[in-house]
């Protein structure tokens, strides 16, 4: 259990992350989302004692990481596959990683078979490359059999057999009722990976709910209709007492020929309206449905549409979601 | 599903686990290992030293440091003859004693050395792996007493080493301008040992504040070599007692024996007077600092 009690840290009067308050619970997979400049990795270097907050304080099984008299046992963090001296080969990096908290040294072979490195596990890491450095973090995080894990982006540079490899580790620790806290900037993989999300952006809290509770409270939830006669349901629906939206996708097309028309199917995109609703609407006037579906908004807008307003360093173009 | 993580299986682990017994529920992770414990000073002081060999810079450095010591016990020791030969009377320094030809030389050979202290804390800047560091030690004073305590461990016998290598190339070459008793040789052999653990102490706390490489070394050569110098050939008297208070001169007075303008012990506490302020200054900082 990772918890944080109005983390704050301000550099000069810029604040990195502001108030955030929210606990990590175990036997999840939590995925920390948030733009570039977010704070994502300021949060995790404070609960890791590395970064001292400005306000507030971040909490491991409730005593701050400092305090955890073998934090390594406790807590398994990667944060950057990087901060591993060249010189030093993964197994002394390991080894001395091991000594420091009373870990059994057996325990080092063992990682290194768990993440597969046990072949060049006396070369130095200075000529490891990416996703091999990314595996040696996660052999190092593994290592003193923690109850709490944190990855800050762990699948950067790893092949596609090595991002699911992480996948499936970071499903099996959690189901192992471990505390597992996995900050990422790829959407698709959080939507497949984590049970929990927490979104942040400017430093401040966004979200934190069920992966389809985010997905669910996207306003880019709609149904999709096609009909024969859209433009007669398109008036019945907008005389509907609900705030719902029509658009006729295919307007277009339909444009002047109304046999052609009649046979191609109009489509109208509904949001805001229960499909429930618009399914007994079809009845009573008795339009024909060719098809009635609902269409789920992908984690990617979700999280697009909760960040929009909160992106540090944007791309200049205004955050506006197309059709 | 498979056992992934490679580690025990956990029969007892559920969601609440977590939350009842904090400490309690830690027995069958920290059990392990025939009831290891570890951790602490003493498995920060052991990773330390695991980092330290693990580096070929290491190696590197002590190999350096005796073949620089070799040299320079060799030159000193031949010039020393040569002026007592020489047409020159003014030059001639008699008969002097061998073990203080090596103690002659630790003068620059310190410098390899101290470039090995540094390195143990500002390598770990450059390469970002002090981060990985204080995720291992999270306590700032412990992690830097590990290194102090590595440094001290390292430095001493090597030092003591050194100081029999000079001793030993300097007395074929003295000749009969050498003199070799046991009891000083082991005196200034022992002395030169404590003063480099000593330094080497003392300028990992000044890396530890600057955390660069090139200022450290910078600081080290200008406070332990250039200042003192240009203090003592300064005309000031004031300027001399500032000289004899700084950590170089104070370790020469310590290893020259007596005939300083102090005691050798004085010169002793002065020096770890230094260390122990360096490595002060260096846990402040570091707790004030985010890594």
């Amino acid at each position: 259990m990772i918890t944080l009690r109005g983390l704050t840290k301000r550099y000069g009067d810029k604040a990195a992350v502001s108030d955030l308050s929210l606990e990590i619970a175990p036997g999840k997979v939590t995925g920390f989302l948030g733009p570039n400049g977010a704070g994502k990795s300021t949060t995790m270097r404070m609960i890791l004692g590395l970064d001292r907050p400005t306000a507030g304080e971040a909490l491991i099984g409730g005593r701050p990481y400092a305090a955890l008299p073998r934090p390594l046992t406790e807590v398994g963090a990667l944060l950057d596959a990087k901060a591993v001296h060249p010189g030093r080969s993964a197994r002394a990096h390991l080894t001395a990683m091991a000594r420091s908290n009373g870990i059994p040294v057996r325990r080092v072979d063992e990682v290194l078979e768990t993440v597969g490195l046990t072949a060049v596990a006396g070369r130095r890491a200075g000529s490891f490359s990416l996703g091999m450095g990314q595996r040696l973090g996660i052999a190092g995080a593994l290592l003193g059999d923690p109850r709490v894990l944190m990855f800050d982006e762990p699948v950067n540079g790893l092949d596609p057999d090595g991002v699911l490899w992480v996948r499936r580790l970071m499903r099996s620790l959690a189901a192992e009722g471990r505390t597992v806290f996995v900050s990422s900037h790829l959407m698709s993989e959080m939507q497949l990976t984590a049970d929990q999300l927490v979104v942040i952006g400017k430093g401040r809290l966004l979200a934190d709910a069920p992966v389809t509770e985010v997905i669910a409270a996207s306003s880019r939830n709609a149904v999709r209709i096609r009909t024969p006669r859209p433009g007669e349901l398109a008036a019945r629906l907008a005389a509907e007492p609900m705030p719902l939206q029509v658009t006729r996708s295919d307007a277009g097309e339909l444009a002047g020929d109304g046999e052609r028309a009649d046979e191609r199917a109009g489509e109208l995109i509904v949001t805001g309206a229960p499909i429930e609703r618009i399914g007994m609407i079809c009845h009573e006037i008795g339009v024909p449905l060719y098809e009635l579906s609902p269409q789920e908004a992908s984690l990617e807008e979700a999280y697009m549409e909760l960040t929009g307003t909160s992106v540090e360093y944007g791309a200049g173009a205004p955050q506006k979601a197309g059709v | 599903m498979a056992n992934l993580t490679g580690l025990r299986a956990r029969g007892d682990h559920n969601g609440d686990r977590e939350n009842d017994g904090d400490r309690g529920g830690n027995g069958g992770a920290h059990g392990r290992g025939g009831g290891a414990v570890g951790g602490g000073l003493p498995g920060a002081v052991a990773a330390e030293w695991t980092k330290l060999w693990s580096l070929r810079s290491t190696w590197w450095a002590l190999f350096a440091a005796f073949g620089v010591m070799g040299l320079m016990s060799a030159i000193l020791a031949t010039s020393t003859a040569s002026n007592n030969t020489n047409a020159i009377t003014t030059d001639d320094q008699g008969v002097v004693q061998v073990s203080g030809i090596a103690v002659g030389a630790t003068d620059l050979v310190q410098f390899v050395l101290i470039a090995l202290a540094i390195l143990m804390i500002t390598g770990e800047y450059a390469t970002g792996s002090i981060r990985t560091t204080l995720q291992w030690v999270p306590l700032r004073d412990r992690m830097l007493a590990a290194k102090a305590a590595v440094t001290a461990a390292v430095m001493l016998p090597a030092g003591v080493a050194l100081g029999v290598l000079g001793t030993a190339v300097a007395e074929p070459l003295l000749g009969r301008w050498g003199r070799l008793s046991a009891g000083d040789a082991v005196a200034d052999v022992l002395a030169v040992g404590v003063y480099l653990a000593l330094t080497c102490v003392f300028i990992l706390g000044v890396g530890t504040v600057l955390r660069s490489t090139a200022g450290a070394l910078t600081t080290a050569f200008l406070l332990l070599m250039a200042v003192p110098m240009l203090l003592v050939n300064s005309s000031v008297k004031a300027l001399g007692y500032v000289a004899d208070a700084l950590p170089s001169t104070a370790g020469r007075h310590f290893m020259a024996g007596e005939g300083g303008p102090y005691p050798p012990a004085v010169g002793l506490l002065i020096l770890a007077a230094w260390a122990v302020a360096s490595l002060a200054l260096g846990t402040v900082v570091l707790r004030r600092r985010d890594a």
